[in-house]
Order: C-alpha cells, then sequence, then structure tokens
C-alpha cells in the first residue's frame, strides 16, 4: 500500500511542477523524498550475508 | 550552453527516464516478473528523479533544480546497492531474470551512477542560469510530450502497484495480483 501511496504521491509532485506553484513543488518533493527513504529504512531489516 | 539548449537536453532527459519506467513495465507484463518491494522503490526513485528536469523545463534551468535530480539519484543509487548486497552471496541466482548479463538492480545502480554524473556535467554550464525566469516559461511540444509521458508512466504505476499490492503490504516475492486474485 505504501509503495502506491509513493506513486501517486511522485505523480501528484509532478503535475505541480508541471502546473502548479514552484514553492509547493519544492515541498511536496522534499515530503516525497523523506518518506522514500523511511519507507526503505523501514523494509531494510534483512541481514546483510556479505561473502567476505 | 545556452538556456534553450539545455532545456533541449533535459527534455531528453525526461524520455530517457520514460524508457527506463517502459522498460521496466514491458518485462513485468511480458515476462510475468513482478517488482519486488525494493524493486518498487527503485523505480519510484527514477520517477523522483523525473521532477529536477520537469521544473528545469518549467521555470528554466537553476541549480537547485539539479540538486533535486542529485538527491533522487543518490537515493535511488543506495536503494540499488542494498539490493545487489542482498544477493552478492556465491551461488545465489539473484531476483528476477537478467537481461545483458545483469539483473535489474544492478543495471538500475548504473542507471543512476549515470545520472549523478551527467547532472554534475550539466551543473559546469553557468550560461543557462544568467536569465533568471519569475514566470512560467512556455515549452515546446517536444518538451511538452515527454512531461506528460513520464506523468503518464508513473500514473501507470500507481494502477499495478495497487493490482499488485492490494491494500496490505506488499509480498517480499510477489506471484501474482493481489487485487486480481480476489477477483477471481
Amino acid at each position: 500500500m505504501e509503495f502506491t501511496a509513493l506513486f501517486l504521491a511522485v505523480t501528484i509532485v509532478m503535475l505541480v511542477a508541471w502546473r502548479g506553484p514552484r514553492s509547493l513543488a519544492l515541498t511536496l518533493f522534499a515530503v516525497t523524498l523523506i518518506a522514500s527513504v523511511a519507507t526503505y529504512l523501514h523494509h531494510a531489516t534483512d541481514t546483510l550475508k556479505l561473502s567476505f | 550552453m545556452t538556456r534553450a539548449f539545455a532545456v533541449t537536453l533535459n527534455a531528453l532527459s525526461l524520455y530517457a527516464l520514460t524508457l527506463v519506467l517502459a522498460a521496466a513495465f514491458g518485462a513485468q507484463l511480458v515476462l510475468h516478473e513482478l517488482p519486488c518491494p525494493l524493486c518498487l522503490l527503485q523505480r519510484i526513485q527514477f520517477a523522483v528523479l523525473a521532477i529536477g528536469p520537469i521544473l528545469n523545463i518549467r521555470w528554466g534551468p537553476r541549480p537547485s533544480h539539479y540538486a533535486l535530480s542529485l538527491l533522487a539519484a543518490a537515493a535511488g543509487a543506495a536503494f540499488s546497492t542494498r539490493q545487489i548486497l542482498l544477493h552478492i552471496m556465491p551461488g545465489d541466482a539473484g531476483y528476477g531474470t537478467a537481461l545483458l548479463g545483469y539483473h535489474y538492480y544492478s543495471l538500475a545502480l548504473i542507471g543512476f551512477a549515470a545520472a549523478i554524473v551527467l547532472l554534475a556535467a550539466m551543473l559546469l554550464f553557468d550560461r543557462q542560469f544568467e536569465a533568471k525566469a519569475a514566470t512560467p516559461q512556455a515549452a515546446g511540444a517536444f518538451a511538452t510530450i515527454a512531461v506528460w509521458l513520464v506523468i503518464g508512466l508513473t500514473a501507470l504505476n500507481v494502477v499495478s502497484t495497487l493490482l499488485e499490492c492490494g491494500f496490505g503490504a506488499c509480498a517480499e516475492d510477489p506471484v501474482f495480483y493481489q487485487l486480481l486474485q480476489h477477483a477471481v
């Protein structure tokens, strides 16, 4: 569900960047980037089995 | 580099990102390989990468717009590196089909690294930043089509991801579309 929400958020940011105010696009970009990094950190719980 | 040429290069970068998103979609539909959560995150970062060029086309090239794309590419590179490390053990077949000898996440890392180098190269040319536009700029057909193509493909990913993951958590190793399974 969170990935659908992220894709939707990126689509909205793109539309705002193309048609809306620049400052709003920059703010929404920051929120979306932070949300995607937070999603990554939430999912990055597997132990890395490195070969060296 | 003139402002007009920089805008054309930004439009070209949107076509390149459209190609990446379309290729990922093509592999998903033709090979019936559903993207895993980390794969989806990398796709999302390719889409986020497009926001900088869209702003450059509408408001004119600005260093801050290139900075947005650099941040997106750095995050995408980190995500794809993570997935490469998950499959680095000898004997691990990797996730999904290899294309030209590389798995999608390896190709994604190459793509994000190339984006970082190209963005840094674009920032070398100061002339494009000389006349800062206070109002939105009129875009030509070439750039307008590029913008709508990348927005359309990202919107299609909203539908595809909703079908794949449904309204719950996405499967670690998805093999069927959650919503279509429930509909049958």
